[in-house]
């Protein structure tokens, strides 16, 4: 009986001294922190949405959904509006009835959506997601890709948040920005197509180039990287196409070998999904690559082969980290730091990666990513050393921006 | 099925087998540089297959193993398809699941039967109008062109010849034997 009361005293001191938690406010949504030059958007086309990562603390800040295409269309950030697009599509009855269009315009601090631009219902919808719409230096006009499967492009003014003209591309695909008001594209007859628009948005005139690559024997991925008014672009046999859109015409400015030929003897080939990222403040490009025959084109590397472009030579090697095993850790619920999780790396084996972005910043960050699980990985991009993986990403994609 | 679906078809189906790869393709990449306002090839495979029973093709019977299993990537009509494989969905190598529609143009590649050792014209027509099938996902890439090339190019979502561009699987139908092998053979 005693030591009852003694207890229950105890425990009403200790109820009596301890500060009581405060009750929480309802309703509230937070806004993104101050952006860093570390975030990076990762799609999702399973779950039909991207997600938007810190590299530094590989935490999940936010996501936008993007509906209705085969891979979740990336969003395209703009950083003078401070807003976001996405492209979407959607049916009046989910996956069936009338198609309508529309680019999807968040906050791009809040991620609210604040607008909707509806336009044609024929944006295109391709595997790989890449370069079927971009945002024009300034972010006045936004170009969107089309396919039915001919193919032309909408002109978006997001200033007054309405379609200005839908162009005619015959034979050329793709949306390559270099201006404010020009873009390029890639055509089916080995050429490359600059289009520019005038100050309202008016098509004012499509220039070609004369044909530089076959687009049989060896053509140039859709995948390229950007470098001012020039897109990089390497061939399924690893040259790199330095293709100069500054002009009045576009033009092959420089074609070089990503493999010597020791190296073509080895069968080293590119590969993957966004296969190459471009760092212009140190002009080191990053290239995917594996061995393999003809018809790899979109498989995983084993490698991540670094190149001072400048100088045209390979500078370092980077592994990439495996993937595979850590997305299965995760799933499984498994501690990083457990001797399962070591065994799991060490028997699973190492699938590679389908695709990098490089970060701009002078303390640039490497993104990888394997398109199957969508499990991604941080490096720093100037020594290679790996830093952390991005953990529970979703299910698949292999798109990365860097907003 | 009408009798322009008939003509349109038998002409295709002449051209496949007649003319070698790249004129085929120039041909076809000559009606799309046409522009957005043509209307595109009109070949209604997916009604001229009518009504047919439950996974009716199956496995070729002249060959052992997966290259011979339509629910298989190493399938030999395979060798640049990208998608859900529709014999896996309820569907066959050359028809769709119920309820879903075949798109009516598609891309297409050339594969090696390893039967008769033959190079064939395969369409890859994608089935549409139901969500992606989830099942026997298969990526090969042999003879695969990037998208400003679309008749070679695997990546393009095909169901935008369809009522429903929502994609659901791809199927591998035979055109006919090709004169050429594709590039990587």
């Amino acid at each position: 009986m005693l030591r009852l009361a003694i207890g229950l005293c105890l425990a009403l001191a200790t109820a009596a001294g301890a500060e009581e938690v405060e009750p929480d406010d309802v309703g509230r949504s937070l806004r993104l922190p101050q952006r860093t030059e570390h975030w990076v958007w990762l799609n999702e086309p399973l779950l039909k949405h991207a997600k938007l990562l810190d590299g530094d603390s590989g935490e999940v800040l936010g996501i936008v959904d993007a509906l209705g295409s085969l891979t979740g269309r990336h969003p395209l950030p703009c950083r003078e509006r401070d807003e976001t697009y996405v492209l979407e599509t959607f049916y009046s009855r989910g996956n069936r009835g009338q198609r309508r269009d529309f680019v999807t315009i968040y906050d791009s601090r809040s991620l609210e959506v604040i607008g909707e631009i509806e336009v044609p219902p024929r944006t295109a919808d391709v595997g790989h997601g890449l370069a079927l719409g971009a945002v024009l230096d300034g972010c006045r006009f936004l170009v969107i890709n089309n396919q039915e499967p001919a193919n032309s492009v909408t002109v978006v003014d997001l200033e007054s948040r309405s379609v200005v003209e839908e162009i005619t591309t015959a034979g050329c695909a793709l949306v390559y920005p270099v201006g404010e008001r020009r873009f390029g594209m890639l055509c089916g007859d080995g050429t490359a197509l600059l289009v520019e628009i005038d100050g309202a948005g008016h098509r004012r005139r499509l220039t070609s180039s004369e044909p530089f690559f076959d687009v049989v024997e060896d053509p140039l991925t859709e995948k390229g990287v950007r470098n001012g008014e020039q897109w990089m672009f390497a061939s399924f046999e690893g040259y790199l196409h330095i293709v100069d859109f500054s002009g009045e015409r576009p033009r092959l400015a420089d074609r070089w070998s990503l493999f010597t030929d020791a190296q073509r003897e080895q069968s080293w080939r590119i590969g993957g999904l966004q296969h190459l990222a471009y760092h212009a403040p140190t002009k080191r490009l990053y290239s995917v690559v594996h061995q393999g025959g003809k018809g790899t084109h979109k498989d995983a590397g084993n490698e991540i082969w670094v190149y001072d472009a400048e100088r045209r030579q390979r500078v370092q090697v980077i592994g990439p980290p495996p993937l595979l095993a850590a997305f299965l850790r995760r799933m499984s619920g498994i501690e990083p730091d457990s001797w399962t999780a070591w065994l799991m790396e060490a028997v699973i084996p190492n699938q590679g990666v389908h695709s990098v972005v490089v970060t701009p910043d002078e303390q640039p960050l490497l993104f990888v990513r394997h398109r199957e699980n969508g499990s991604a990985g941080v490096f720093d991009a100037r020594d290679g050393t790996f830093v952390r993986y991005l953990e529970e990403i979703g299910l698949g994609g292999g798109l990365m921006v860097v907003p | 099925m009408s009798a322009i679906d008939r003509w349109t078809e038998r002409l295709t189906r002449e051209m496949a087998r007649s003319t070698g790869r790249r004129s085929l393709l120039a041909k076809l990449g000559t009606l799309l540089a046409g522009g957005a306002a043509v209307p595109l090839l009109p070949v209604a495979r997916g009604l001229a297959a009518g009504t047919p029973i439950h996974n009716q093709a199956g496995p070729d019977p002249e060959l052992d193993g997966p290259e011979g299993d339509p629910t298989k990537c190493e399938y030999w009509r395979h060798c640049s398809i990208d998608g859900f494989l529709c014999s896996c969905c309820g569907g066959s190598q050359t028809a769709c699941p119920p309820g879903t529609e075949m798109a009516p143009v598609s891309w297409i590649g050339t594969c090696r039967n390893p039967g008769d050792g033959k190079d064939y014209a395969i369409w890859y027509n994608d089935c549409c109008g139901r969500g992606m099938c989830g099942r026997c996902f298969c990526n090969r890439n042999e003879g695969d062109r990037p998208i400003y090339h679309p008749y070679r190019s695997n990546d393009v979502n095909w169901c935008s010849g369809a009522s429903s561009q929502i994609y659901h699987c791809s199927t591998a139908l035979i055109i006919g034997l090709a004169e050429e092998a594709q590039p990587e053979q």
